[in-house]
């Protein structure tokens, strides 16, 4: 059973459709990296899922059923979704024990994510004295709080430094290695390109892909990188044989075919090669070739 | 709802919000009693006695109660905490009932500490300068059902305020839009048309109080105690419902 399913969720503020008839499920114990530019509408469709903002149509169940039905939910599902969320003048500890007491949850557990999220020295301090990475990583303990089966993060690296985002990937890591499931949505794809098992991309509101890196990839083909003293010569044989192609001067990026197929056509033609090699897709180039060729509609 | 309860008071004692309202609740009626029973002529007293030392607490403090109740709910909305509130418990009326609750304590709390400070003022004041304290003369014939009215009209108006905040969740424009109103247009409709005025929230919640201490108008102008407490009542059940309403049908953004 999908721990999260999601089906034609649709939402429209006035005159601005957020988030257009978005289906996908996710199965448990899976890392699913929710892509898409700022304002593609991936925290609204968060948002829906816990059901802090009403959809216009379409339904969204989390654990089996809406979020409101769960019991005593932040022990089941943790959503980060507003790292600011918290009081300035409320200390870190008692910003957590507020959530904790709130949800029935012992508050020794307080000190534990304090202690896993490395902020149990400023614990005392107000939060409006916290850095923005400190707010993030404090927002990180919320939603560990309860333990829960499911993890909604909403742009978890905002704010983070990079010995931060390294924190992040270990944390998240860890999360997966305990079996539980996680939505990392983001708009900086390198951030969760080393972790994510899936990906579902999202733009204007459409999603336009959803399924495994891997898949994405194959079907999105890789490009062979070669460098040559002759490229535009090498630049037209391919061309004359259809195959995709952009030269920079010396360099061609070779879309369709292998590299052993490049290689041969510039032997057959005595073409000296200085560089060819098969470039493995990342997933920034996935993002942007899946937005570029399927647009959603205006 | 037992665990709403005991976050709700803890995010009371975790922040300066209680402590400033407790504080301002002493400042503007226990210093203003201090200085009129050292400063103004002993005849006064006794023509007057202290109902109206008494009677400017317990109408300022259930003003700075409801004040409370209002920064209690906008200040969720205001720094976002509101997201973590409706997470923790989707069923929104119920984060909205737990606050209704404990706001409806602080400000009977509040009230109760203030008019035990005011009395020992007092007590104090006229034993220094020699007169008597008649209690008897402004708590009616049944001081118990009097301190009791009061008190809950404390507590009243608090809730009154969260209900507002719920509704409105601008804090600046909620608390001074509230504020202007009671004092100001109530009082307007209140002077011109008191057939209306009466009817008006403030204005009842304040015939309660006054009416109980007897420091009110005696133009015969105005609802009996239990007509007061009723329409007052009435109010607060009205915008509790309408914030409760309106809360499960608005998307936190």
């Amino acid at each position: 059973m999908a721990v999260i399913d999601v089906e034609h969720l649709t939402k429209r503020f006035g005159k601005v459709l957020a988030v257009d008839d978005v289906s996908f499920s996710i199965q448990p114990g899976t890392i699913t990296g929710f892509l898409g530019p700022n304002g593609a509408g991936k925290t609204t469709t968060l948002r829906m899922l816990v059901g802090l903002v009403r959809p216009t149509r379409g339904t969204a169940r989390v654990l089996g059923g809406p979020y409101r039905d769960l019991a005593r939910p932040w022990t089941r599902v943790g959503a980060l979704l507003d790292a600011s969320g918290f009081h300035p003048g409320r200390s870190g500890r008692n910003a957590l024990r507020v959530v904790a007491r709130a949800s029935g949850i012992a508050e020794t557990r307080v000190e534990e994510v304090l202690e896993t999220v490395e902020l149990t020295g400023a614990a005392k301090r107000a939060v409006k004295g916290y850095s923005s990475g400190m707010r993030q990583r404090l927002a990180l303990a919320c939603v560990l709080l309860g333990d829960p089966e499911v993890l909604l993060l909403d742009e978890p690296g905002n704010g983070l430094d990079p010995e931060g985002m390294r924190w992040l990937r270990t944390f998240l890591r860890q999360r997966t290695a305990e079996g539980k499931t996680v939505l990392v949505s983001s708009h900086v794809l390198s951030e969760v390109e080393q972790t994510v098992d899936e990906v579902l991309i999202i733009s204007k509101g459409k999603l336009l892909a959803q399924g495994p890196i891997g898949e994405l990839a194959a079907g999105a083909g890789a490009v062979v990188r070669c460098r040559t003293p002759q490229a535009e010569r090498l630049e037209q044989l391919l061309l004359e044989r259809g195959v995709a192609v952009n030269r920079l001067d010396a360099a061609l990026a070779i879309r369709g075919p292998s590299a052993a197929d490049v290689g041969q056509v510039a032997l057959d033609h005595g073409i000296v090669l200085h560089e060819l090699l098969t470039e493995q897709v990342s997933l920034e180039d996935l993002f942007l070739q899946i937005a570029g060729t399927r647009r959603p509609a205006e | 709802m037992i665990d709403l309860l005991r976050a709700e008071v803890l995010k009371l004692r975790s922040t300066r919000t209680a402590l400033g309202l407790l504080i301002a609740a002493v400042a503007v009626s226990v210093i203003p009693a201090i200085l009129q029973l050292s400063l103004a002529p002993a005849q006064t007293f006794r023509e007057e006695g202290v109902a109206g030392m008494l009677g400017a607490g317990a109408t300022v403090v259930p003003l700075l109660g409801l004040v409370f109740g209002i920064l209690s709910m906008t200040n969720e909305y205001r720094h976002g905490t509101i997201t973590y509130s409706y997470l923790v418990t989707p069923r929104r009326w119920q984060v909205i009932a737990g606050k209704l609750v404990v706001c409806f304590v602080v400000g009977v709390a509040v009230l109760a500490l203030v008019g035990l400070l005011l009395y020992v003022t007092a007590a104090i004041g006229y034993r220094v300068r020699g007169l008597t304290l008649n209690v008897g003369s402004i708590a009616g014939d049944d001081p118990a059902e009097t301190v009791a009215l009061i008190l809950l009209a404390a507590g009243l108006m608090a809730s009154f305020g969260v209900g507002l905040g719920a509704l409105f969740r601008n804090q600046p424009v909620t608390v001074a839009g509230t504020l202007i109103w009671a004092l100001v247009v109530e009082s307007i409709v209140f002077g011109l048309k008191p057939v209306v005025g009466q009817y008006l929230p403030f204005s009842a919640l304040e015939q309660v109080v006054s009416g109980a201490l007897r420091v009110g108008p005696e133009n015969g102008v105005g609802l009996s105690r239990p007509e007061a407490f009723l329409v007052s009542l009435a109010y607060i059940a009205l915008t509790s419902v309408a914030a409760v309403y309106l809360s499960m049908r608005r998307d936190v953004t």
